[in-house]
């Protein structure tokens, strides 16, 4: 018999630059592996019967379909089926905390198949090879589309829509398009010429974006009533969660997204009026997830004297447990390549006040004990703590849309302050108005993004066809 | 009849029987002759069957000559003057016993003779006594009276005066076929100037009280045929009983459909000159519609013997021997097959007769010898044809000769020249008649010869091809998982886990309309055949072209065009499309409708091409195209299926179906089920376009180095779906694409009635569904997914593997975690939205369609029957060792031991050291052991350590099919517990060699009752049409428990098609089984279990509303133990552990046990949750409670218009005759293994005590020392007794599975002869058989033992002085074996052991061979070894060696002379002995050798 690639082949990883070395930059520090270890990491999906991988991504991507062709040496055809189900794998071969891969069968009892960096590589291969070109379509239709927003969800959308004939035009609030892809996430995770080829190629399809164009405050919602044929929002939900304690006014307390924000914008060379800097500072993040990991990586990058990430949960166990039994998600504790440049990690910690003069010197905490079964926390007593802080950046993650516009404009809004549209058309309440991505949604993964302005963009899609027809 | 309403319809019964004849070579007529015979037939009773009482028997006959001394008797008291014998008429009648409607039938009938000018010279009463018959049976016999009849014109010729007398009988045949009530009653056994047939639904020991002439000194003849039957039903029926007019038939004919259908066809061009155009039109239709298959052969073969046509010619033509493959054939010979192939196709299946025209009487077997036919010889020049030998004692000094029939031989008793005429005479007489090979060479079209094509076919660019794609409904899985793998590997991708998608007729995508059209297939009635193994009987080979006049043959009838595939590539059609010889043109004819909002244009179009094929038959075309390449945006294609069934049963409706040849060019035929389809209704060659232009597509867009040449996967292509195509006729048990063709074999879920009738006419529809403006709808969405949508991709299909925009599967990620979650978890809260969401998911399944009837209060759950008295009702499917992991296996055991349930050992026999409970109490041994068709590991002490004995027939994944364990799968302990060696793979045959036929089952429960008189026995059947009459039969033949699979469970690895599209849901299968049993008052005293995707306490419910004592759970328990349907079992890499023998993967298995329980547990809950909510305590007055379910109403467009009331019908009984209420009745208490045991006892109680016997045997002592063997192996288990402990001589002629399962330390030795299945699963004993001393035959001449001998044997030694007959020591796994010649198929299969063989073979030896040795002496004819398993060598030493010792003990067993002659000159005679070395144990072997020395 034939040993199938799941028992011949262990999971291999790209190698990473050196801490040392990649601490000096804010580029990508992850390698490619060879064509060679790429097929046999692919040959180690089983093409599953009931492809669980292919389940849990939002996008159902063809995972056991594109891993095929990967290890056939078709690169092409790897390409194309990927990019049936996915407009964008360069961002979500980098970024996307990858639901895929924890559900993968072989995960059952070994490594899961690295589904995420051949996701990575097949794309990269295929603007390498030159597969990726824009493909420019008469326009079939003179309807004319406004995207509001340029983030994953507006930008899959408005691929979506100009592939199927209309006129595509996308507002942008700032002055690059992209969104949180741009100006979220650090650069050492995604670097803004990847987004920045993208751009090109919808360009060249025939997008029209128009940077620095607010919604509400640039333009309104009339006027974009009145000169488009139907209106998506994808504005995002970029209104940070707060902590509102003792302290909270202190200088040195900062929004993660702002401190992000303003690195990425230095490094593109942008203006910012924002200047928070980590160097020789004892830094605090407050929050445990993937934002708090970006602060921290950004943070060391920039010359932090110390590093330190407190997360409101127990510390999560090292292995599944019933909570999280395959093929759930799993959220067993996880080190990322910023925490391994450097950082410390407490769980089950609650700030409870900040203390200093005018500025932030400590952070007072108390140690908390979580109930599994009421879902709640208590203080422990006799557990106060004070850190020493000078820098302390907030990454609880994200609250709601930031609404510029009024909305006295008739669209309604949901009680946790997302834009209410239809789970299964995106229609606001508003005729012609769409929204679609994390400002309908709420705080998600950029892979829930697209996978929304896809399916918005068919319901666009058919919305004008029927009005057509009537 | 009673229930329309039902699922039971009686033209799925069937029959199967015993059939002999005892004839004076001489002529010499007495009536002796008649009394022997009687004695015959009371001797075969066992193969005929009793109903619920054992007084009312299936039916029984006999046919003679007509007793002319005992007329000439009586006419003579009465004065009246008898003409000579053959100057007059005898009828046979029967006729209504009610007073008016005998007058109306007998004044009818004298109309009749009136005005074909015959006088009625004398009615007699015939004499009967029915006083051994059960009183309730009395009304329904007929008023019996026979009528002497003269013609006016005095007819010299008898075949004359018989023509005549057969219009006759014809033309009132016609008469009261329109009077229901007199057709049901009136029948004419016979009307001949020379026999006469006796015969009624009797049973085999009352037929000479019943009738008292057959006893009357004066009743004479040279000849007496007998027949007893064995039905699978019991209602009265008086015709229904053989012999015939012509014929006596063991058999079944597979093919009937077409056969019927393409007779209807001929019948419009006959012409004859010993029937006038009047006669003509009496005579058709040839056949009647409710009759049996039998009776409608026999019709065929009256009407063409009264043509003139040479009986025996008739016989070969109908039952053609195999010949297309067969190399050794005489020119002349295959020339006539040929020729006589163009003519007429073979009516198809196993079969076994005996015919006469009263001139002569000849006997024939089917292709595959799958009937017994023995034959004695006497001195005093007597022949014995029978079923069996030692039908009636003889004495052994007076036998000159004995044989058997081989397959597709013929033989006949020819009464002018007094001799007995065998094959190679009759044969060569008739081939040489005329010059057939010349009238080929001169008239016979093959493609080669076909001018060169006028037109170019057009290809398809790639934009139109996406759009044909959609347009025909190809999803991305049909190229690429279906299409691509057949071009790279010729052939059909495999799967495995069953299939839990929806029904075509549920789903919500649009499906092919081959979707709703489910394959036949064989079980028990008749066998399936291994279309890989026995190729040499297969064939493809089909004709293009008109059908000639049936009644008179010409040169010219051959004047067709010859193909060797039904699939023509785009070269040939164009061809044909072209042709223009011999006046021979073609037409194309294109099939579309026009696509509008309006309904009924599909409908239009097909009276359109009907009358377009009208027009064209008017104008002479010869074969019609119809074509579908044609198609845009608003005119769609007719599905080929439609197009080309509506055209066959047009033209068969107008008598011109014959007239044309029907070839379907269309874009909507890729896979096998497609084809197979098409083929069946109708079809005659096909062109599957697009699936060559798709194919093209694939070499071009892919880019990898290895791509094989376009021609290559074409071919290969082509090869996977003749393979394909071989699989699906092999698994109704049919031989060849012509009598395929046009057969029907399909039954239809989710179309209706009136649809079916127009356009699929006769086809088996139970629950309504779609209309044609359904189907039009159905066709439409794909049109306008390809022409009105905006361009999207092609569908994901899903079907083979989940996906999420794909079909819908019950088992899916979600459904698959929630279960696996919610046992691991012991969370029944979990559990519950696992259910609910697999309740609401199976839209895939009938029972999704019903809704609980709540007509009773509800009660508390409390007082329902406790789950503990409930667990007993589980058991899990049948999955071997050997397919699952030792893990898998024995967690099922344990959990089912510990609940009280009963897991299933699977074919792979088990482990001795499972047998021992273990210390901490658990029990790994499986409750039920189940013998399938390999016999793998069964032996004596394997059932033994049985509660349930469970005989597969067939399994829901693959029914009609064999299995196969990859040799990679068999690692040693797979190998020791299999009686095999490590490395080489193991078939399983697709029949049990030792089960052709329901008497044969009967047979084998019978062995294995007598193997294990404290275990149940159980018969495993697959949901068809008609499994309700097959299970009635199994009752019949006293199995204790009949379990009924579901098409969709199974776990095994099958040809995606078979998994797909063969077989029913349970919901058919099982209420067909529950009514019919009910209707039969067999319900009671058998216990029904179902399975197939069996998953939620609802589906339980349902299953015990619908008639289920029992339910079987396999895929769920699967998954409970890890399983994540990975849909890749097949392949040794399942990554939980469980469908692997992998060591490194088998320690990733991680089930435990405690999660079946639960699994279980949470089934139970649901269920007594649902019986609360229905009122209902006990799960006995659940069962066949219809009244608790009704269908659900809805209004889905496709599911609107099912009809399940007819599932849901239900007989008025007293409510305990729902269910299981009591056992089967013992029969094994005559068994002369009782007065053995009684011999042995001081053996059985110190085996170092020794006993010798003597005894007498017969023919009706069957498995003679299965029960002593049984009782050594319950003493002493696998450390069993020395060789030789117990010797019993026996003197006679053995019943059928002499020694069967007979344990070590058994000899067990014969002199005379014996019977089928000897030595069956031998496990160690020693037999021994010899002629008597008396014979003077020649013994290595002679057949000494007949069909099946050594099945399935394990170990022991065999010393046979004589031959054997076909099929022997099929799937010998250990014995050693000496015997003087072999029949057909010999070493079939085989994996062990050796066979010493001093004789000569039949054909096809060592097919399949993957273990053992066998030594053939002589000369022999290599063209009879099937050399794609088997090496020839030349033996070596250690050979001689073995041989030596063989030879020796033979010489002193037997004292064979031939044993003696070798061995006195070894020197010599070595050099005469072939070794034949399987090819699988030689690699192996080899492999090892290199291990070992490297």
């Amino acid at each position: 018999m034939v040993k199938p690639g799941f028992i011949k082949y262990k999971k291999k990883n790209p190698s990473l630059t050196k801490i040392d070395k990649r601490l000096k930059n804010y580029s990508e520090f992850q390698s490619l592996l060879s064509d060679k270890d790429l097929r046999n990491q692919s040959d180690r999906c089983m093409d599953c019967g009931t492809p669980f991988c292919h389940s849990s991504c939002p996008l159902g991507n063809m995972i056991p379909e594109f891993n095929s062709a990967v290890s056939d040496n078709n690169w092409k055809e790897a390409y194309e089926i990927l990019v049936s189900t996915n407009n964008f794998p360069e961002f979500t071969g980098r970024i996307c905390p990858a639901p895929c891969e924890h559900s993968c069968v072989l995960g059952i009892n070994q490594d899961p198949v690295s589904i995420e960096n051949i996701e990575k590589q097949v794309i990269e291969k295929a603007f390498l090879k030159g597969y990726v070109k824009p493909i420019k379509k008469r326009k079939s239709s003179n309807k004319k589309i406004a995207v509001v927003g340029s983030g994953p969800a507006g930008l899959a959308c408005a691929d979506e829509l100009n592939k199927n004939g209309y006129q595509v035009t996308v507002y942008e609030k700032d002055e690059k398009v992209g969104g949180l892809l741009r100006f979220g996430i650090p650069d050492f995770k995604l670097e803004k010429k990847v987004i920045d080829r993208r751009i090109k190629i919808l360009e060249e399809e025939g997008i029209n974006f128009l940077t620095e164009m607010c919604l509400g405050k640039n333009i309104s919602i009339e006027r974009l009533d009145s000169e488009y044929d139907a209106v998506i929002l994808c504005i995002g939900s970029t209104i940070p969660k707060d902590i509102i304690i003792e302290g909270r006014d202190l200088s040195g307390i900062h929004f993660a997204m702002d401190f992000l924000t303003m690195q990425n914008k230095i490094n593109s060379k942008l203006k910012t009026d924002i200047n928070i800097n980590a160097k020789d500072k004892n830094v605090v993040v407050l929050g445990g997830g993937d934002t708090g990991s970006d602060c921290i990586g950004t943070s060391n990058r920039q010359g932090a004297k110390s590093v330190l990430q407190l997360e409101l949960m127990p510390r999560p166990p090292l292995e599944r447990d019933e909570s999280m039994m395959w093929p759930l998600f799993s959220s067993t504790l996880k080190t990322t390549s910023s925490h391994e440049e450097g950082c410390d990690r407490k769980w089950g910690v609650m700030a409870k006040e900040f203390v200093g003069n005018s500025r932030i010197e400590f952070v007072k905490t108390v140690d908390i004990s979580w109930d599994k079964d009421k879902k709640s926390f208590y203080p422990i007593k006799n557990s106060e703590q004070l850190i020493p802080c000078d820098l302390l950046l907030i990454a609880i993650g994200y609250d709601k849309p930031n609404l510029f516009f009024d909305d006295q404009y008739s669209i309604e809004m949901s009680p946790n302050g997302t834009i209410l549209a239809n789970e299964k058309n995106y229609l606001t309440s508003r005729k012609k108005f769409f929204s679609c991505g994390d400002s309908r949604r709420g705080q998600s993964l950029v892979v829930w993004a697209i996978k929304e302005g896809r399916d918005c963009a068919q319901s666009v899609h058919k919305y004008l066809k029927k009005k057509q027809l009537t | 009849m009673i229930n329309q309403k039902g699922l039971y319809d009686k033209k799925f019964e069937s029959d199967a029987c015993g059939i002999g004849c005892i004839a004076s070579i001489d002529g010499i007529k007495n009536n002796q002759i008649i009394s022997d015979s009687l004695t015959m037939l009371e001797n075969m009773s066992h193969r005929g069957a009793t109903g619920n009482n054992k007084k009312i028997g299936d039916g029984a006959g006999i046919k003679t000559q007509i007793p002319h001394k005992l007329l000439l008797n009586e006419l003579s008291k009465k004065d009246i003057r008898l003409p000579s014998p053959g100057d007059y008429g005898l009828g046979m009648f029967f006729f209504p016993n009610n007073t008016k409607d005998y007058n109306k039938s007998i004044k009818l009938l004298e109309e009749t003779f009136k005005k074909f000018n015959f006088k009625i010279l004398y009615k007699r009463d015939v004499p009967t006594n029915d006083k051994d018959l059960c009183p309730s049976t009395l009304n329904f016999i007929p008023k019996i009276e026979q009528w002497i009849i003269v013609h006016k014109h005095y007819i010299k010729n008898e075949d004359n005066l018989d023509r005549r007398l057969y219009v006759a009988r014809k033309y009132y045949e016609n008469l009261i076929i329109v009077n229901s009530s007199l057709a049901r009653s009136v029948y004419i056994p016979s009307l001949s100037s020379n026999t006469v047939v006796y015969k009624g639904q009797l049973t085999t020991h009352q037929i000479r009280n019943f009738y008292p002439d057959l006893s009357n000194e004066l009743f004479e003849s040279c000849f007496s045929i007998v027949h007893s039957r064995f039905s699978t039903n019991t209602f009265p029926s008086w015709k229904l009983a053989q012999p015939f007019r012509f014929i006596s038939h063991n058999g079944e004919i597979n093919t009937l459909q077409g056969n019927l259908n393409s007779l209807k066809s001929a019948e419009s061009r006959f012409e004859s000159k010993f029937f006038t155009n009047e006669e003509l039109n009496i005579i058709r239709p040839v056949t009647s519609s409710d009759q049996s298959d039998s009776a409608s052969l026999d019709n065929l073969i009256e009407l063409l013997s009264f043509s003139d046509m040479d009986i025996d010619e008739v016989m070969m033509m109908l039952i053609p021997e195999a010949w297309d493959n067969d190399d050794t054939m005489s020119k002349s010979k295959k020339s006539f097959y040929e020729f006589k192939s163009s003519i007429i196709e073979p009516w198809d299946g196993p079969a076994a007769i005996i015919y006469t025209n009263g001139k002569s009487i000849g006997s024939i077997l089917d292709r595959n010898g799958l009937r017994p036919m023995r034959y004695t010889i006497t001195e005093d020049n007597k022949i014995i044809l029978a079923s069996e030998t030692g039908v009636i004692d003889i004495d052994p000094s007076q036998i000159k000769e004995k044989g058997n029939l081989r397959s597709g031989k013929i033989l006949s008793i020819d009464f002018k020249r007094n001799k007995v005429r065998f094959d190679d005479e009759i044969k060569n007489t008739i081939c040489n008649k005329e010059p057939y090979d010349n009238w080929l060479k001169k008239n016979r079209i093959t493609t080669d010869m076909l001018p060169r094509k006028k037109s170019k076919f057009k290809k398809i660019n790639d934009f139109d091809l996406d759009i044909f794609h959609k347009v025909f409904g190809y999803s991305k899985e049909d190229i690429e998982k279906v299409i691509y793998p057949m071009t790279e590997n010729s052939s059909e991708p495999i799967g495995s886990m069953g299939n839990d998608t929806p029904l075509a007729v549920l789903s919500k995508k649009p499906k092919h309309i081959s979707n709703y059209f489910k394959q036949l297939f064989a079980q028990v009635t008749n066998p399936p055949i291994d279309p890989i193994r026995e190729r040499g009987v297969m064939s493809l080979n089909t004709h293009l072209g008109n059908i000639s006049n049936l009644l008179s043959q010409k040169d010219t009838d051959c004047q067709n065009i010859l193909l060797e595939s039904p699939i023509l590539d785009d070269e040939n059609i164009e061809k044909i499309r072209s042709i223009d010889v011999f006046n021979l043109q073609s037409k194309t004819i294109n099939a579309y409708y026009k696509v509008d909002k309006k309904e009924g244009n599909l409908k239009k179009a097909l009276n359109r091409l009907c009358r377009y094929v009208d027009d064209a038959i008017d104008d002479g075309y010869e074969f019609i195209i119809i074509s579908d390449r044609f198609l845009d945006s608003s005119h769609a294609p007719i599905p080929s299926l439609l197009s080309c069934a509506c055209i066959h049963n047009h033209l068969i409706r107008t008598g011109r179906r014959g007239m044309v040849g029907l070839v379907i060019e269309s874009g909507d035929v890729w896979e096998v089920h497609h084809y197979a389809t098409l083929l069946s209704f109708g079809a005659n060659a096909v062109n599957p376009y697009l699936a060559f232009a798709t194919i093209k597509n694939l070499r071009e867009s892919n880019s990898s180095p290895n791509i094989k040449k376009l021609k290559t996967l074409k071919r290969n292509y082509i090869d996977a779906i003749n393979k394909g195509l071989l699989k699906v006729f092999s698994k109704i048990g049919i031989s060849t694409l012509k009598s395929y063709q046009g057969s029907q074999l399909f039954e239809i879920i989710g179309i209706n009635k009136n649809t079916v009738d127009q356009y699929f006419t006769s086809t088996t529809s139970r629950i309504e569904g779609l209309d044609i403006d359904d189907i039009e709808r159905e066709n439409n969405k794909k049109h306008f997914h390809a022409y009105k949508e905006d361009p999207t991709d092609l569908s994901v299909g899903g079907l083979l593997s989940w996906k999420k925009e794909g079909e819908k599967h019950a088992f899916n990620p979600e459904t698959i975690s929630l279960l696996q979650h919610s046992t691991i978890k012991n969370d029944y809260n979990l559990f519950k939205q696992y259910s609910s969401k697999v309740n609401h998911l199976n839209k895939t399944s009938i029972r999704s369609k019903f809704d609980f009837n709540f007509i009773n209060d509800s009660i508390p759950l409390s007082e329902v029957e406790s789950s503990k008295n409930i667990y007993r009702r589980f058991a899990t499917g049948a999955m071997s060792f050997g397919s699952i992991s030792h893990e898998a296996h024995s967690n099922l055991a344990i959990a089912m031991n510990r609940l009280g349930g009963r897991s299933n050992s699977g074919e792979g026999g088990e482990d001795e050291a499972r047998f021992k409970i273990k210390k901490n109490g658990d029990n790994l041994s499986s409750a039920i052991k189940q013998i399938a068709s390999g016999r793998f590991g069964v032996t004596i002490n394997y059932l033994n350590n049985a509660k349930e004995i469970q005989i597969k027939m067939a399994q829901g994944a693959k029914p009609g099919e064999g299995g196969q364990l990859p040799g990679h799968k068999v690692d040693d302990w797979i190998a020791r517990v299999r009686n095999s060696t490590p490395g080489v793979g193991l078939i399983s045959p697709p029949p049990h060699h030792d089960i052709y036929s329901i008497e044969d089952l009967s047979q084998l429960i019978f062995d294995l009752k007598n193997a294990n008189r404290d275990a149940e026995i159980s018969v495993k059947l697959v949901s068809k049409s008609g499994v309700g009459t097959i299970a009635a039969g199994v009752a019949k033949a006293k199995s204790d428990k009949i379990l009924i699979s579901g098409y969709d469970g199974g776990t095994g690895a099958s040809p995606i098609s078979s998994i797909q599209h063969a077989g029913l849901p349970w919901e058919l299968g099982l209420s067909e089984t529950q009514q019919t049993l009910m209707k039969n008052g067999l319900r009671s005293r058998v216990k029904l279990q179902v399975d197939g995707q069996i998953k939620t306490g609802r589906d339980l419910a349902i299953a015990s509303i619908l008639g289920a004592d029992e339910w079987g759970i396999s895929t769920a328990a699967l998954i409970s133990q890890g399983c994540i349907m990975m849909r890749k079992c097949h392949l040794n890499t399942c990554p939980v552990g469980i469908a692997t023998q992998d060591k490194t993967l088998r320690k990733r298995f991680n089930g435990e046990v405690d999660h079946m329980i639960t699994l279980i547990h949470f089934l139970t809950e649901e269920l007594r949750e649902i019986m609360a909510s229905l009122g209902i305590r006990k799960v006995d007055d659940l069962i066949g409670n219809t009244k608790l379910l009704k269908p659900r109403k809805n209004q889905y467009w496709k599911t609107k218009n099912l009809d399940l009331n007819p599932i849901l019908f239900s007989h008025l009984d007293k409510p305990k005759n729902y269910y299981n209420s009591s056992k089967q009745k013992d029969y094994l208490s005559g068994q002369l293994d009782y007065i053995l045991l009684d011999k042995v006892k001081d053996t059985l109680e110190n085996p170092s005590i020794k006993t010798n016997i003597s005894i007498k045997i017969r023919n009706t002592d069957r498995a003679v020392g299965t029960i002593l063997s049984s009782e050594i192996s319950k003493r002493f288990g696998s450390n069993t007794i020395n060789d030789d402990s117990i010797n019993i001589d026996f003197c006679g002629s053995a019943g059928q599975s002499f020694g069967a399962f007979g344990s070590k330390g058994l000899t067990l030795k014969i002199e005379g002869d014996s019977n089928d299945y000897f030595g069956k699963g031998l496990s160690g004993a020693k037999l021994i058989i010899k002629p008597p001393k008396k014979s003077r035959f020649i013994a290595n001449e002679n057949i000494i033992i007949g069909n099946v001998a050594l099945y399935g044997a394990t170990s022991g030694s065999c010393f046979i002085n004589g031959k054997a007959g076909e099929r022997f020591c099929v799937r010998n796994s250990g014995v050693d074996v000496v015997v003087e010649g072999v029949g057909d198929n010999a070493c079939e299969y085989m994996t062990g052991g050796t066979a010493l063989i001093l004789g000569n073979i039949g054909k096809n030896f060592g097919a399949g061979m993957s273990g053992g040795i066998a030594y053939i002496y002589g000369n022999k004819n290599l063209n009879n070894f099937n050399k794609s398993s088997i090496d020839l060598v030349d033996i070596d030493k250690e050979d001689i060696k073995k041989i030596k010792i063989l030879l020796l003990s033979h010489k002193k067993y037997t004292g064979s002379l031939l044993a003696s002659f070798i061995m006195d000159d070894i020197k010599n005679q070595k050099n005469n002995f072939t070794k034949v070395y399987p090819k699988e144990l030689r690699r192996v072997k080899e492999k090892n050798k290199i291990q070992i020395n490297g």
